[in-house]
């Protein structure tokens, strides 16, 4: 424990840098070093008996686990079977979300004729239709990534009607003055000027991908990350538990961090 | 090319009231080929109404717009329009706004970012080509603009109180520039302002409009015996200002009335 949190000091505050890259490191540091508290009262809390270790097993053991899980092979089985149904449940809801978005922003027809559907769907979370989906599509990996392609629809859906609505009227007058017809002022204004609206949408549908696949594989599961953590936890096996929640964040943030660098790339021009 | 606006009136529909709204009333002027004419009004007028009409954006209720002769069939690459809001595309740099409406035209990809380059340098934008809209000044920004309708070669500018939202430096510094170039090309140019220096300054004749609905008042003819040094300070320059500011003063004076009662 105690050589764990001098190892994070150590690492927080490299020495000998120049004052730029001192800075970026002080933020850095400050970062590690509030992660370091957590995961100083995670190992303590539970050694010190303010806690029941039983219930919240301190991390070194978690992180032992974890590590014997790799090792036997299992926490990659889990790892991709909990990926591959993010992925196409995320992949599907882009291929779905953007091109009805589009259609709904930019034809008044079609957003009147939806609207009511879409506020009555917008406002029911997705949770709740899980047993829905599993009633209908089962408990296969059709109902599992059927919950995520919902899921993560709604926000790129509610995102790109609203990026396509928000254009600039102006805009749209400047280039239809050039004599653009409505398919290449489409091509050419509109979606650009929606794509950081969209990626905003994709982003967070990133996010709810990995929040609702834990949902999704608690039930009827024979692997995933979800599966892993119900199972351990009916077996008692609790470090196993606190392993696969632990896994299951960090790629949470790594497909978050991932997706804000793409956004980032694609709106450098929106800092006015 | 030359402008023939033959008592147009343009009406918007306006919903929740029963009659519509009447923004232009009977305007009617000649724009000669090659001019530089100046229109001003109090705010509200119809100026921005009968410039999209101008610009084929929209069409008069009744009355017609000719160029040179043929009636304007909605918008045309043969007119180039610069508004005061820049109107430039934030996610494209300042070259390929310009090579925008070169596109638009069809000119050949190898030849727009020459083109594009010898118009940004006309504006004196050289080593600027790379930067987005939001790291450029607004004087710049506009500069951008002009570059832009001037590229793809119209026959005619239309210019929307470009200058407005620039601080007066810039401005009066982007006036130079702009007589230097309507000078150089040779452009039919009708500017909107509502800046009586501005409209003496830059016009070779000032269109003075009524308040709403908007009619032509009066158009003066602007001379000078010469235009070098500092115009402005030239007695004739005030005796222009003061004819101009008198017909506005009247017509500010109603649309003020006007607002009060809509109003209240
Ligand atoms: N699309 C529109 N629908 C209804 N009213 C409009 C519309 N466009 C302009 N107007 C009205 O017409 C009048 C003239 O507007 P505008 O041409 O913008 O004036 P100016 O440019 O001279 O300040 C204003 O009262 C404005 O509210
Ligand atoms: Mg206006």
């Amino acid at each position: 424990m105690a050589s764990l949190s001098t190892g994070v000091t150590a690492a927080g505050l490299p020495a000998g840098v120049s004052a730029g890259l001192g800075r970026l490191a002080a933020t850095a540091g400050r970062r590690v070093a509030a992660l370091g508290v957590l995961a100083a009262l995670w190992e303590s809390l539970p050694r010190l008996r303010v806690v029941d270790p039983t219930f919240l097993t301190p991390l070194s053991e978690v992180l032992v686990a974890w590590w014997d899980l790799l090792l036997s092979g299992e926490l990659l089985e889990h790892t991709q079977a909990s990926l591959i149904r993010s992925l196409a449940g995320f992949a599907l809801a882009i291929v779905v979300a953007i091109p009805l978005g589009l259609l709904i922003g930019w034809y008044k027809p079609v957003a009147e004729l939806l609207d009511p559907v879409l506020e009555l769907f917008r406002n029911t979370a997705a949770l709740a239709l899980l047993p829905v989906f599993v009633l209908i599509l089962g408990l296969g990996e059709t109902s599992k990534i059927s919950i995520i392609l919902y899921a993560c629809a709604w926000p790129i859906l509610l995102n790109t009607v609203a990026g396509v609505k928000s254009v600039d009227p102006l805009l749209i007058k400047s280039a239809r003055s050039m004599g653009l017809r409505p398919v290449r002022l489409f091509q050419k204004v509109i979606l650009p000027a929606a794509v950081p609206t969209i990626f905003t949408g994709i982003r967070l549908a990133g996010a709810y991908s990995i929040l609702v696949l834990v949902a999704a594989e608690m039930v009827g599961a024979k692997a995933g990350l979800g599966y892993l953590i119900t199972y351990a936890q009916f077996n008692f096996r609790v470090p196993d538990m606190y392993a696969g929640i632990l896994t299951i964040s960090v790629l949470g943030l790594l497909f978050n961090q991932l997706l804000v660098r793409l956004e980032r790339r694609f709106s450098t021009w929106r800092t006015t | 090319m030359k402008i023939q606006i033959q008592g147009v009136g343009k009406e918007f529909r306006v919903r929740g009231a029963g009659r519509p709204f009447t923004a232009l009333d009977d305007v009617t002027l000649d724009v000669r080929a090659g001019e530089l004419l100046t229109l001003v009004g109090p705010s509200g007028c119809g100026k921005s109404t009968l410039l999209d009409l101008l610009a084929g954006l929209t069409e008069p209720t009744s009355g017609r717009i000719l160029l040179d002769g043929a009636p304007v069939d909605g918008p045309g690459l043969d007119r180039g329009i610069v508004f005061q809001q820049y109107a430039l595309f934030p996610w494209r740099t300042a070259l390929s706004n310009v090579e925008f409406g070169l596109a638009a035209k069809a000119v050949p990809r190898k030849e727009r970012a020459e083109r594009a380059r010898s118009y940004l340098d006309l504006v004196g934008l050289r080593g600027f080509e790379e930067r987005y809209p939001h790291e450029l000044s607004g004087g710049m920004r506009q500069r951008v603009a002009i570059a832009r309708s001037l590229a793809f070669d119209p026959d005619v500018l239309l210019m929307d109180e470009p200058f407005a939202a620039l601080d007066a430096q810039t401005r009066e510094s982007l006036q130079e520039e702009l007589l230097r170039i309507w000078e150089k090309t040779g452009k039919t140019i009708v500017f909107i302002t509502h800046g009586i220096d501005e409209a003496v300054y830059l016009g070779r004749r000032v269109a003075v409009m009524t308040s709403r609905p908007g009619r032509i008042k009066r158009v003066v003819d602007v001379e000078f015996d010469s235009r070098d040094g500092d115009l402005r300070a030239d007695a004739r320059f005030g005796e222009y200002r003061h004819q101009v500011w008198t017909l506005l003063r009247d017509e500010v004076a109603a649309a003020r009335t006007e607002e009060v009662v809509h109003v209240g």
